[in-house]
């Protein structure tokens, strides 16, 4: 999370209240911003790069950027993928809602890295197949491995573990997801992303942790008067909601084509 | 990370994102086509690109004049350091209806002179980056001109004169003008999103293989630290056994030698008993010597330095060299040594030279435990399967009429310096070092050894060796090295 402002200096406030972790949180009120970090991560071909074509799908243009898709030189390997969502709160403070994808490819580590840098929450999308289980399981080791690389606490950054492609044979059963809730913390969504399935749940998700973890921090809700609810209502209600579980909360205006 | 702050972690100037050489070209193309002049600045004020157009004879000549010069500098200012909203003398655009939505954030901003200033601000994702500046154009709807805010800066101020110039400013209505900005805007979001995927893809570049460097270099001190102290053991190891081996050998040597020179009388004649006795000397003085030889031997196995060489070999070489080696020693003590070989030949893998050590070794035993007039035999089975291994294999039977070893022993005299009783030591010298090798060497290839004895019978050891050991047998001869892997978490 960057908290920023474009006159003075950045003033870095650490706080340690969270077992020595080092959380930087960068705080400057005189431009009144806020920046959320959000990367999808997980192994390459698990539908990272669909969830955010997704999300851009159905997210109001004047509310979003581009989806930036980043090469390597030889244009095959991807980079990663940037889908920005950004909104003024009531109170007028500007929040940046940045969605990252990792290059799933081994060799990409360092990219994985850098761009894993200062994420406040992180969307783990798995295959759900089975035979998937030993990749999906080294990925998740190499995301506790990179934060911890990065400085961050793995048990201090939030996940959502999304488990994508529930549509191909050999998927994991609505069981073997409830096993899989139980072996930790982190919430489960099933998704089918290439229909849109789960996609915004999986999103509603991440950024509630996110806001969850920031609030822990920063107090949004007292510094800046911004309350989780609008937080999230600032988002959805600009995002087509229609035909997913989101639709009672936040009821969509207009259908994106 | 232990480098500064990536570049997905800032706010990106408008001069990184845009090739400002390249972007002038487009802004003229762009000023040839429509005739307006356009000026873009960055959100501190700094200039991009400025290309004027038609403007200058008017504009100069109103700048010629000292109140001219003063309320061009103040129009100048407030459009390109004023806010872009409708304070401080700006107001919205006259616009097609169809432009409204798209022209939002466009402000104008007349001029004193009756000319207007188009103000486009560039947003890209919801950051405000810096302004584009569209005129001076000659409005349509103006209706005088020129007007009295222009007239009035001089009593020398030539009517005719300004409209002369100003004809060569672009006239048309601020609609038509707004439509070109809003299509200039459209370009430029497009030059933006392109120039920051360049910008993004070679910054990244850079950091990616800095990061990469950095890993690197960290993984190589690491291994360099670990290979500088196994290099010091391994030095301190080699140093200590070969001072071992070297402080006690040479002077055994010598003790050796001088025996013999006194047994054969060099140093005058001895009696029969002095004879003897300096024989004895000698003889254990070799044992000492034979002794020290294997304690190096067992030392580089337990250092884990023995690697076994795995290759094609024929078992009756094995056994018929080996028994070869043993017959002056049989004979001299007065030993039967028999070997028994089975009908057909046949191929094994193995370590040639380990394994004639392990032949060797169990005669050499068995030839010193076996009193005069016994009898010691080697047999080779025929290759077939064997349950002990679990697999195709042989067996070579090492057998002695000598004094045996009691059941509750049989696991012990593996053991590295383990003797039966001492008594056996002094009576038949050794340190009981060469079983030790041997179950090193056979267990090395993936074999057994089996012991079966009758105290004052004999003794039988059985090598039960795979017709081909396993890679996997190979490295078990180096101790098991210590140090556990951490269990994976697995979440999934
Ligand atoms: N069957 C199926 N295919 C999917 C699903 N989600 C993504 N895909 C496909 O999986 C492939 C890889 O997806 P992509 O988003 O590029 O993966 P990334 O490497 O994680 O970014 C693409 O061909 C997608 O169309 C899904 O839910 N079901
Ligand atoms: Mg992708």
């Amino acid at each position: 999370m960057t908290l920023c402002g474009a006159i003075g200096p950045r003033i870095s406030v650490t706080s340690a209240s969270f077992g020595g972790t080092l959380l930087s949180v960068q705080l400057n009120h005189a431009q009144r911003e806020l920046t959320v970090k959000i990367v999808y991560y997980g192994p390459g071909l698990s539908g990272k790069t669909t969830n955010l074509q997704m999300i851009h799908q159905r997210t109001q243009p004047d509310v979003r950027g581009r989806l930036l898709t980043v090469e390597t030189h030889d244009d095959r390997t991807l980079f990663f993928d940037l889908l920005p969502v950004f909104f003024s709160t009531a109170s007028g403070f500007k929040v940046k809602v940045k969605l990252f994808t990792v290059p799933g490819q081994v060799i990409h580590n360092a990219t994985r890295r850098i761009v894993l840098q200062g994420a406040d929450a992180v969307a783990f999308i798995a295959d759900s197949r089975r035979s998937a289980g030993a990749e999906n399981n080294s990925y998740w080791k190499n995301l506790n491995e990179n934060m911890r690389e990065n400085g961050l606490d793995p048990g201090q950054v939030p996940i959502v573990i999304q488990f994508n492609k529930r549509d191909l044979p050999d998927t994991r059963s609505d069981a073997e997801l409830d096993e899989a809730r139980k072996k930790g913390k982190e919430p489960i969504v099933g998704a089918i992303a290439i229909r849109g399935v789960g996609v915004l749940e999986t999103l509603f998700a991440v950024l509630q942790s996110a806001y969850r973890s920031i609030e822990a921090r920063a107090g949004l809700a007292k510094n800046v008067g911004l309350t989780e609810r609008e937080f999230l209502t600032q988002v959805f209600k600009n995002i087509d909601t229609s035909g997913t579980e989101l639709e009672r909360l936040f009821p969509p205006k207009v259908k994106t084509p | 990370m232990r480098q500064g702050e990536s570049v997905l972690q800032r706010r990106i100037s408008l001069t990184e994102l845009l090739d400002v050489e390249s972007f002038t070209e487009v802004v003229k193309g762009f000023v040839d086509l429509y005739k307006v002049g356009i000026k873009v600045f960055d959100e501190k004020g700094g200039k991009l690109a400025d290309i004027k157009v038609g403007n200058g004879d008017f504009c100069g000549y109103v700048f010629s004049f000292p109140e001219g010069r003063r309320r061009c500098t103040a129009t100048v200012g407030r459009v390109k350091d004023g806010p872009v909203a409708l304070s401080h003398g700006a107001r919205l655009p006259v616009l097609e209806v169809s432009d409204v939505p798209k022209a939002k954030g466009v402000v104008t901003v007349p001029c004193f002179t009756g000319l207007r200033y188009l103000i486009l601000p560039i947003h890209w994702e919801g950051d405000s980056l810096g302004r584009v500046v569209f005129g001076p154009f000659f409005p349509d709807d103006l209706g005088d001109f020129p007007p009295a805010s222009l007239k009035e800066i001089s009593e020398g101020f030539d009517v005719a004169n300004a409209r002369r110039f100003v004809e060569k400013v672009r006239r048309a209505p601020e609609g038509t003008i707004a439509r070109v900005l809003l299509h200039f805007s459209q370009l430029l979001q497009t030059l933006l999103f392109a120039g920051q995927k360049m910008f993004l893809t070679s910054q990244l570049h850079i950091e990616a293989t800095l990061e990469q460097n950095r890993e690197l270099e960290e993984r190589n001190k690491k291994l360099e630290e670990v290979n500088t102290k196994l290099k010091e053991l391994d030095r301190l190891k080699s140093a200590f056994l070969a001072t071992v081996s070297h402080e006690l050998r040479t002077p055994l040597t010598s003790i050796i030698g001088y025996s013999e020179m006194l047994t054969e009388g060099l140093a005058g004649p001895l009696n029969g008993e002095q004879v003897d006795y300096v024989r004895t000397i000698m003889e254990k003085g070799e044992t000492l010597l034979k002794l020290i030889t294997s304690i190096l031997d067992i030392s580089q196995i337990e250092a884990g330095r023995v690697r076994l060489t795995f290759e094609p070999m024929d078992p009756f070489d094995l056994v018929n060299s080996s028994v070869s080696s043993l017959r002056p020693q049989a004979q001299k003590k007065g030993v039967v040594l028999e070997a028994r070989l089975p009908a057909r030949p046949f191929q094994a893998t193995g370590d040639r030279d380990r394994l004639r050590q392990v032949v060797t070794n169990l005669l050499t035993n068995a030839v010193k435990f076996t009193p005069k007039g016994g009898t010691v035999r080697v047999v080779l089975s025929d290759l077939a399967h064997q349950p002990d291994l679990n697999a195709q294999g042989y067996r070579i039977i090492v057998e002695d009429s000598g004094v045996g070893i009691p059941a509750d022993q049989f696991d012990k005299i593996f053991q590295s310096f383990y003797q039966v009783d001492s008594s056996s030591t002094r009576e038949f010298g050794g340190a009981g070092i060469g079983l030790a090798i041997v179950k090193s060497f056979v267990e090395g290839h993936g074999g057994v050894v089996r012991v079966a004895s009758e105290v004052n019978r004999g003794s039988r050891f059985s090598v039960i060796l795979p017709a081909i050991p396993s890679m996997q047998a190979q490295v078990s001869i180096a101790p098991p090295v210590t140090g556990t892997e951490a269990p994976a978490d697995d979440r999934f």
